[in-house]
């Protein structure tokens, strides 16, 4: 009975997107039939973490198809529902069909529309899939399926040379992160002998000593190397740097997507990866290290590009690339469970952003720059307004929204964490607190409050839209309350073993209480330090304008660096792009010029010039053909002679010589 | 004798430009080496080599020589350019030849004359060789269907019957009957 | 007594003039035509000393057999020479070049 209800999560969505994939439908069906589709997943999937969390069922957990390639080699195909599964079901579930009813609106005139129903219908079955796999290899399979889908969306409007563009950097950079993820399947295949998520986690204690050498000479943690190479391919699908640069690209497609893929689901996939193998972790501080300092460089890094972006989308592009580092620090510092709390908080809370920023957008008519939009506020977009100013004040961390439980979560467990490079996350977490209230405050004043004259043209919410921003607002507000009460709600299922490291995870889940909260808050340095960066943005942007403009005089160079993004999209362009090209035309050289100039037609060419000289032999004259053979005949003769010379040349000693004859 | 007379007529046959010449010298030739073979006790050959190779090959030589002879043809005619190389060539062929040969030294002795050269000739062909025999029977009539055939005589302008196609005629294609309705105005 | 070398030595001598023939005589086959004549002819009387001073009877029937094969070969090399000279009106050997490869 409960196998059904795993299948059933998956299987509507898919079947949605199969409808309205293949059979041509006016477009109110279409939208129904996805609708409906994720709608019925979304019940199932409440259902589901009913029966996990609040009655005694601890997991679901079957499969229901075993491929066999030998006897010892098989796999299986099926569903692992424990609480992060179940947890992360439900949000995939609720902003998918939020996602789906805001594009009834949003894509209204699109001539693609019954396409891209299809296409988030079946990326949300590729993310159910991914969230819910019980071993490596269907986790592999979802991962590459949601990279594609995310291909086939960023590159919607596949007339435009920048969308075919984007998808395709997206598309290949996931696949630099899945190389590693190969690599570390490869590996967990090798030394656990099995994919599944059951035998390789009982398995983890037997590998602990186990040592590779990758180069000859060197001596690696196996544990580590798998580690560190899955963590490559959750830098591809979460973006950290460096392989963080296809994601400002990817706003490219169409808002929903951005609010689903890329602010909600798809880059959580890899901090889903990395909880779901906490078990790996733990044991290897190295790889710790590594997630800790990559995450914090992006969380810093991004957030300070964040400031200078001039499209709206681009802006929360960036803020999500930000949160999704610190997202990774949690993770490095062994405090899964704040990271997921985070993880849903900003799925919330991002998706809201992104939603709203699109109703801005279609208001104004597909205008993305916000230097040139102006004071909308208390204009005809209420609703936007609210929900814009709800999300800001959750990304910022504002008590008591919801970002603020799960933010501080993080800050106190890299502050509590005993790592070596917990020093430098927690110096990186604490600026881009500031950062992240300077630029959400910054896109929020520029938007409604600039002191421009009214726009022209502005049109109006429509229902649907308003219905989506409210349904996203509410949980933006109370989850981080529900869920800080809810301490070790997702102990069951991440196997965190406690070497020492790990004590942040304990912590979390002993600090989430809201009634200790409230006091502690006011002298809380993440706090302070929110407030500040609030009184320096609302300076810049709404009391002194012009005080921006001597800033960005004075540090142009700095303005300049951020405004090429650190240069890792030229590095990208020079090295790989070009470098690529160049290898290409190396290798039509060689093809071309070498292999087909000099062997195939210069083969042909030989055979050409010697059957030139055969030819004069030829003549076709009869008296040099009989002059040949005699004189091959005399040839012979010789030859034989020659070589018999030993026994001819005593008979002319002894006989004196030919005797004429006498008639 | 005969043996230097031979070596002297070849060697005329192939010095001598016109071929009349050179064909009468092969004649002669041929008469020496007939008798060279009688000498060797070989008469049924020697005889045969007179009658069917004199007689019939070299008067068809003649034959053909006075037909395609042209009244010019005596100014043209000269060795080839090489002579001198096929002249070396030949004289190494003949200087290997002798040395080889000229040491076969056997026991020279009458031959048994019990019986007659051509009775014994007759009997081992017909006996041991008669399929070889045969084979040359049919040899020589590839010979002649070849010969024939390479001349036809076929004049083009003249009106001839063809006897094949003659036989396979019927009578409706030479004549066709129509029934026709009488038309008779009066 | 004569021996048999001496016979061999005439068919030797015969046999090469009949090649120096053949390779000097570029222009007329009928020339070529004589020269094989003779180069057959040495090589019968080779056989029939063979078949002398070795008491077989085998040599002469190789004989027999050979002459009819060259009588055969000079008829239909002449049909040849007769079809070529109707066609050419010349009888010139070098003009056979059709052969050319």
């Amino acid at each position: 009975m409960n196998e059904w209800v795993g299948l059933g999560i998956l299987l509507f969505p898919l079947l949605g997107a199969a409808i309205t994939g293949l059979c041509s439908l006016p477009p109110k069906a279409a939208h129904r039939i996805a609708i409906s589709g994720i709608g019925l997943s979304f019940l199932l999937s409440l259902y589901g973490a009913y029966l996990i969390f609040f009655s005694s069922v601890n997991s679901i957990d079957f499969s229901f198809y075993l491929w066999r390639l030998t006897d010892a080699v098989h796999f299986s195909i099926g569903m692992l529902l424990d609480p992060l599964a179940s947890i992360m079901i439900v949000v995939v579930n609720f902003v998918s069909l939020i996602v789906h009813i805001y594009s009834i609106a949003y894509m209204r005139d699109d001539p693609g529309y019954q396409r891209f129903f299809s296409y988030i219908s079946l990326f949300t079955f590729a993310m159910l899939t991914l969230v819910s796999a019980d071993n490596f290899l269907q986790l592999f399979f979802a991962w590459e399926a949601v990279g594609l889908v995310s291909y086939l969306l960023i590159g919607f409007w596949f007339k435009r040379p920048t969308a075919n563009a984007a998808s395709l950097k997206a598309f290949l950079v996931n696949r630099v992160g899945d190389f590693g993820f190969i690599l570390g399947l490869g590996l967990i295949w090798r030394y656990c002998g099995s994919l599944d998520f059951n035998n390789v986690f009982n398995s983890v204690p037997v590998l602990v000593h186990q040592i590779i050498s990758i180069l000859p000479g060197t001596h690696w943690s196996v544990i580590t190397v798998i580690c560190l190479c899955l963590f490559i391919g959750a830098m591809g699908k979460s973006a950290q740097i460096p392989l963080h640069v296809w994601l400002p690209e990817s706003m490219e497609g169409p808002t929903p997507i951005s609010a689903l893929i890329h602010a909600a689901t798809m880059v959580t996939a890899g901090i889903y990866l990395i909880t779901r193998l906490a078990p790996f972790f733990t044991y290897s501080p190295v790889a710790l290290n590594v997630i800790l300092i990559i995450g914090a460089s992006t969380a810093l890094f991004m957030g300070l590009l964040a400031l200078v972006q001039t499209d709206i989308k681009r802006v929360i592009a960036y803020s999500t690339l930000s949160q999704l580092g610190y997202m990774m620090a949690a993770c490095g510092c062994c405090a899964f469970s704040a990271a997921i709390f985070h993880l849903i908080t900003h799925a919330f809370f991002k998706a809201l952003l992104f939603l709203a920023a699109g109703s801005v957008i279609l208001a104004l008519h597909h205008e993305q720059d916000i230097r040139k939009m102006s004071r909308l506020r208390g204009s005809s977009l209420p609703i936007t307004y609210v929900g814009f100013l709800i999300g800001t004040l959750a990304l910022i961390a504002l008590p008591p929204f919801s970002g603020f439980y799960s933010k501080d979560a993080i800050i106190e467990a890299v502050a509590s964490s005993h790592l070596a490079a917990s020093g430098y996350a927690y110096f990186c977490l604490l600026a881009g607190v500031v950062i992240t209230v300077c630029y959400s405050l910054r896109v929020f004043f520029l938007v409604f409050h600039s002191k421009r004259t009214e726009p022209a043209s502005i049109a109006t919410e429509s229902t649907v839209i308003k219905i989506a921003l409210i349904a996203l607002s509410i949980p933006a507000v109370i989850v981080g309350i529900i869920l800080s009460h809810a301490h070790g709600f997702l102990n069951p299922s991440v196997f965190v073993q406690p070497i020492g490291y790990s004590t942040a995870d304990q912590l979390s889940t002993l600090r989430m209480h809201a009634v200790v909260w409230p006091q502690v808050q006011i002298f809380s340095v993440p706090l302070c330090l929110l407030l500040a960066g609030v009184f320096i943005t609302w300076c810049c942007y709404i009391k002194f304008p012009d005080l921006l403009d001597r800033l960005t005089n004075r540090f142009s160079t700095l303005y300049r660096i951020l405004r090429a993004n650190y240069g890792f999209d030229a590095f990208n362009d020079r090295v790989f792009v070009r470098g690529g090209i160049q290898l290409a035309k190396l290798f039509f050289k060689v093809d071309a010029l070498i292999l087909d100039e000099k062997f195939v037609n210069g083969s042909g060419r030989l055979i050409s010039w010697f059957s030139r000289i055969f030819r004069t032999i030829q003549s076709g004259l009869l008296y040099q053909y009989t002059l040949v053979m005699i004189l091959g005949l005399v040839l012979m003769m010789l030859a034989v002679v020659i070589v018999q010379w030993h026994l001819v040349w005593p008979r002319f000693l002894t006989e004196p010589g030919p005797v004429f004859l006498s008639a | 004798m005969f043996a230097g007379t031979l070596i002297a007529s070849a060697t005329m046959t192939i010095m001598s430009r016109d071929p009349v010449r050179s064909a009468l010298f092969l004649v002669l030739s041929f008469f020496a080496a007939a008798a060279l073979w009688i000498l060797l006790t070989a008469e049924f050959l020697g005889l045969v080599l007179i009658l069917v190779y004199v007689g019939a090959v070299m008067t068809l030589f003649l034959f053909v020589i006075m037909t395609s002879h042209r009244v010019d043809l005596t100014i043209k005619p000269s060795f080839s350019r090489y002579w001198p190389y096929a002249l070396a060539i030949v004289l190494l062929f003949m200087l290997l030849a002798l040395s080889v040969l000229s040491s076969y030294r056997t026991p020279s002795q009458l031959i048994r004359a019990n019986v007659d050269n051509t009775a014994a000739l007759g009997s081992i062909l017909y006996t041991h060789y008669v399929y070889p025999f045969e084979i040359m029977g049919l040899l020589l009539l590839v010979g002649i269907i070849a010969a024939i055939s390479l001349n036809p005589r076929v004049i083009r302008d003249r009106k001839q019957q063809d006897p094949s196609q003659q036989i396979c005629v019927k009578p409706s294609d030479r004549i066709r009957l129509i029934k026709m309705k009488p038309s008779i105005r009066s | 007594m004569i021996a048999l070398n001496d016979y061999l030595i005439v068919s030797a001598v015969l046999f090469s003039l009949g090649l120096l023939g053949l390779m000097i005589h570029r222009r007329s086959i009928i020339h070529l035509l004589m020269s094989i004549e003779l180069l057959l002819l040495a090589v019968n009387t080779n056989f029939i000393a063979f078949s002398y001073y070795f008491h077989s009877i085998a040599g002469q029937v190789f004989v027999f057999f050979i002459l009819g094969v060259a009588a055969v070969e000079a008829a239909i090399g002449l049909a040849i020479l007769l079809v070529l000279f109707r066609a050419k009106h010349d009888v010139d050997v070098d003009s056979l070049t059709s052969l050319k490869g």
